[in-house]
């Protein structure tokens, strides 16, 4: 029955993503149901851009439905929540109108939220997990209505809830309206993308839920913020103001460091990816800031190469990020846990999830001849080009956000070599690691199948980048910045800088193999000696010598001291005898988040005294609740 | 003719419910609530018969049966068992009539603009007023109920007064509508029953000031 569900989902999947490549290369369509749904009926709209996302959505709930057929077992519960959940990810960039839309974005928020709940109730800390349930739907709530006071606002500026309408009025509206309906969209969509300071539903859902239900939700659902932020930003509310896109720029450059800075630290495998999704989201709103910088001050052809780079990495987030997810789901299968303190030497036990995260790996910590590579290079482009724009305090904000985006770059390198290193290698920490099981089949299949779609996507490059261009051209118009050259090279902005991704995969490769055919062909054979491994002359090696993750993040901790200002606890138990020997010595460093402390906890504070205010009508006693009822109903009638 | 056998149906319904505010005893007031339903159900008929409509005898049929046979057996079955509230001592009925009375008085207020135009073409605006009173009373009834068994009255004489606007105001609703209320009206006075039996479990009561300790 659960295995039914998840081909059907598979097959939804692998059909929208079809439809979607066809809508992205120009195939539109239109469905309007005006019966079936009250205020404006139901609207579906197919453009380049819905279709870029449909078939994101689509390709990607493939391998996680296949995924799911092995991950969740004989588990029914979750498989019909799950469907629903893909479907209204699908419904989201084809709705036309403003109900559609919000039953959409509604039903897709329902869905996880209730697949959040459902991996908690299976998981190890149920309280911590409803906890997990509790923020991740205040939060999405909380953003649902500022996107809906900015749409409703719209639709009455406007006279329309249908959105081709309003981008035919929107030029009309005053410089103020339009930014005041675009503050509240991007609140709301910025809620769902996960950018920083709205983010803090992000590590707590995203590991909560079963990891067939995480990947999407990394890899895909927090795209539908961005893709309502582009949808507001370059189609229902342009012409743009620059503030917008120096906002974006600052809020992505600021998500993108405190993203990876707390992935870092983090010793849940999971958690550690879900912050390093708002690395990513964080890299993606800063390409898109570039672009409606560029889009406001008339550059059109930089806005149109930061779009295409932003709408690359979301693609490429997507597959990298539900690979990893995927895989980190094939380890908590094989061992039970997340902790990585817990974890270690599973190379040996999961050969192909360990191969599968680190392809995942290698792509998401932008080396080549991944994906992540091509799509952080592309950025770095456009931003660089920010020379070209003539006010200095527009300037000042690119500078930063290059600064912020190189950082981000170097962290992320340093985390998945934490991620992977503590994970996969060395010995066992816990006998749950050391009786690991690989995979099912069908986990297998799904992430070998993601990680191929990683290399294609950076192989690919040349053929990909025009056809992004393309979608993009269609928000921002604009002749191609990237020209194909020789050996498949991507030559951006004319001569501004080229890449040719199969001559660095080449080179890569040839590096790697060259010296093993040398030595093949002269014939030298090393004659291997087996002994154990040099242990600094101890006698003893076990599992707890080993490193560990938070040894790993230590130097971070130190270094970055200001923005975690961790709390150390050194617990010291001494023999009673002689205070030379040290019976068990505990210690702790956990970190703060700033941003619960200076902003959730007053507003949780202040809402909760505002709270208790209200609380004086809540007697307890019904028959003055139902003098409330007549009161409303006799006040309502007289005064209208 | 049809305005008046509206109105003097309407207002035998109102004088009935003034007559329910002002009885105390359980048993009474459900006889009183028969009594309301039979006049409500006449007057659907004779709406029905006089303006045309017969999907509103039906209509009319239905709520006899419901209103009249059915929910006032689950009624009985509901005070089978209950302590009978024992009539305190100089505790009148005098000021809730004379606050039910007011509430007339407001519902002629409130519905001046329907009713006290001429230029509507509606036959029988001339009850909607009392209709409307019959409503605001129930809800009256609803509110001061000292009892879980007060309220269910007070609720059900709302809806039989909500039903009889509706038949005054429009000549019936769509019938599914009307299906649609019945049935939401006996699914509640079921659930009512639930919740009866439970708060006699816990408290041995059926007074609401018991449920004080359920606030959050």
């Amino acid at each position: 029955m659960a295995a039914l569900v998840y081909t059907l989902t598979a097959l939804l999947g692998a059909a929208a993503a079809a439809t979607g490549v066809a809508g992205m290369l120009g195939a539109s369509w239109a469905v309007d149901v005006d019966w079936l749904v009250p205020l404006g009926g139901l609207a579906l709209e197919m453009d380049a851009l819905a279709g870029l996302f449909v078939a994101l959505v689509g390709a990607t709930a493939v391998p996680a439905s296949l995924y799911a057929i092995g991950y969740t077992g004989r588990e029914r519960r979750g498989c019909l929540a799950y469907l629903v959940f893909v479907a209204a990810m699908l419904a989201v960039p084809l709705a036309a109108n403003v109900m559609t839309f919000a039953l959409a974005w509604e039903l897709m928020s329902l869905a996880s939220y209730v697949l959040v709940l459902d991996g908690a109730r299976a998981g190890r800390e149920p309280a911590a997990s409803a906890h997990a349930g509790w923020v991740y739907a205040v939060m999405t709530h909380a953003g649902l209505a500022c996107m809906l006071a900015g749409m409703l606002l719209l639709t009455a500026w406007t006279g329309s809830a249908r959105f081709a309408d309003w981008t035919a009025a929107a030029p009309a509206l005053g410089a103020g309206a339009r930014s005041l309906a675009w503050a509240l969209l991007a609140l709301g969509f910025g809620a769902k993308a996960g950018g920083v300071p709205l983010h803090v539903w992000l590590p707590l859902a995203h590991p909560a839920a079963p990891s067939h239900v995480s990947a999407l939700m990394s890899g895909v659902m927090i795209k539908l913020g961005i893709y309502g932020l582009l949808r507001a930003s370059f189609v229902w509310l342009a012409p743009a103001l620059p503030w917008w896109g120096a906002t974006l720029l600052l809020v992505g450059a600021i998500s993108a460091v405190a993203g990876v800075l707390y992935a870092i630290v983090d010793r849940d495998l999971k958690r550690l990816l879900a912050f390093s999704s708002i690395e990513n989201v964080g890299i993606v709103l800063v390409g898109t800031g570039a672009a409606l910088t560029f889009a406001a001050t008339s550059m059109a052809g930089l806005a149109l190469l930061a779009l295409a780079a932003a709408l690359y990495h979301v693609v490429n987030h997507a597959a990298f990020k539900s690979l990893l997810f995927m895989a980190a789901g094939g380890v908590l299968h094989g061992t039970g846990t997340r902790d990585m303190e817990a974890l270690g030497g599973l190379i040996k036990r999961q050969p192909w999830t360990a191969a599968c995260f680190l392809v995942g790996a290698v792509a998401i910590a932008g080396l080549p001849p991944l994906n992540g590579f091509v799509s952080e290079w592309l950025m770095f482009q456009a931003l660089l080009q920010n020379v070209l724009l003539p006010q200095p305090s527009l300037n000042l904000v690119f500078a930063l956000a290059i600064a912020g985006l190189a950082l981000a770059a170097g962290l992320a390198v340093a985390c998945f070599v934490k991620a992977f290193g503590i994970t996969f290698l060395a010995l066992p920490r816990s006998d749950a690691a050391a009786a690991a099981h690989e995979a099912p089949v069908t986990m297998r299949v799904a992430m070998v199948a993601t990680a191929v779609a990683c290399a294609a996507l950076a192989l690919g490059a040349s053929s990909i980048v025009p056809a992004l261009a393309v979608v993009a051209a269609t928000l921002v118009p604009a002749p191609p910045p990237v020209t194909l050259g020789a050996w498949l090279t991507l030559e951006v902005s004319g001569e501004f800088a080229s890449l040719s991704m199969p001559a660095v995969a080449l080179a890569l490769a040839g590096g790697i193999l060259l010296p093993v055919l040398l030595l093949a062909v002269a014939r030298v054979r090393p004659r291997p000696r087996r002994y154990e491994t040099w242990a600094c002359g101890r006698v003893l090696q076990t599992a707890r010598m080993e490193y560990t993750a938070t040894a790993f993040a230590d130097p971070f901790t130190r270094v970055f001291d200001f923005f975690y200002r961790p709390v150390k606890r050194l617990d010291i138990d001494r023999h009673p005898e002689s205070r030379f020997f040290v019976r068990r010595i505990r210690y702790e460093n956990p970190t703060r988040f700033i941003v619960d402390e200076w902003l959730y906890r007053p507003v949780g504070r202040l809402l909760r005294a505002a709270a208790r205010r209200v609380a004086v009508v809540q007697s307890g006693s019904p028959n003055l609740y139902l003098a409330y009822v007549l009161a409303a109903l006799l006040l309502l009638l007289l005064v209208a | 003719m049809m305005a008046t056998v509206a109105n003097l149906l309407a207002f035998v319904a109102l004088a009935v419910t003034l007559v329910l505010v002002w009885r105390q005893s359980w048993r009474g007031r459900v006889r009183l609530f028969i009594v309301q339903s039979l006049v409500l159900g006449a007057l659907a008929a004779a709406i029905g018969l006089l303006a045309r409509r017969p999907v509103l005898l039906l209509v009319a049929a239905v709520f006899l049966v419901v209103k009249t046979w059915l929910i006032p057996r689950v009624l009985r079955r509901m005070a089978a068992g209950a302590p009978l509230r024992p009539v305190r001592p100089g505790r009148s009925s005098g000021i809730p009539v004379l606050v039910a009375g007011g509430l007339v008085v407001v519902a002629y207020v409130i519905m001046l603009p329907v009713s006290g135009l001429a230029s509507s073409a509606l036959p029988t605006r001339g009850a909607i007023p009392l209709a409307f009173a019959m409503a605001l009373i129930g809800l009256f009834v609803c509110v001061t109920g000292r009892d879980a068994l007060g309220q269910v009255t007070g609720f059900l004489v709302f809806e039989n007064a909500i039903f009889a606007l509706g038949v005054v105001a429009t000549y019936g609703m769509p019938g599914i509508v009307e299906a649609g209320v019945f049935l939401e009206v006996l699914v509640i006075v079921l659930l009512m029953e639930g919740v009866l039996v439970q708060m006699r479990r816990e408290h041995d009561s059926l007074d609401v000031d018991r449920l004080r300790e359920l606030r959050g």
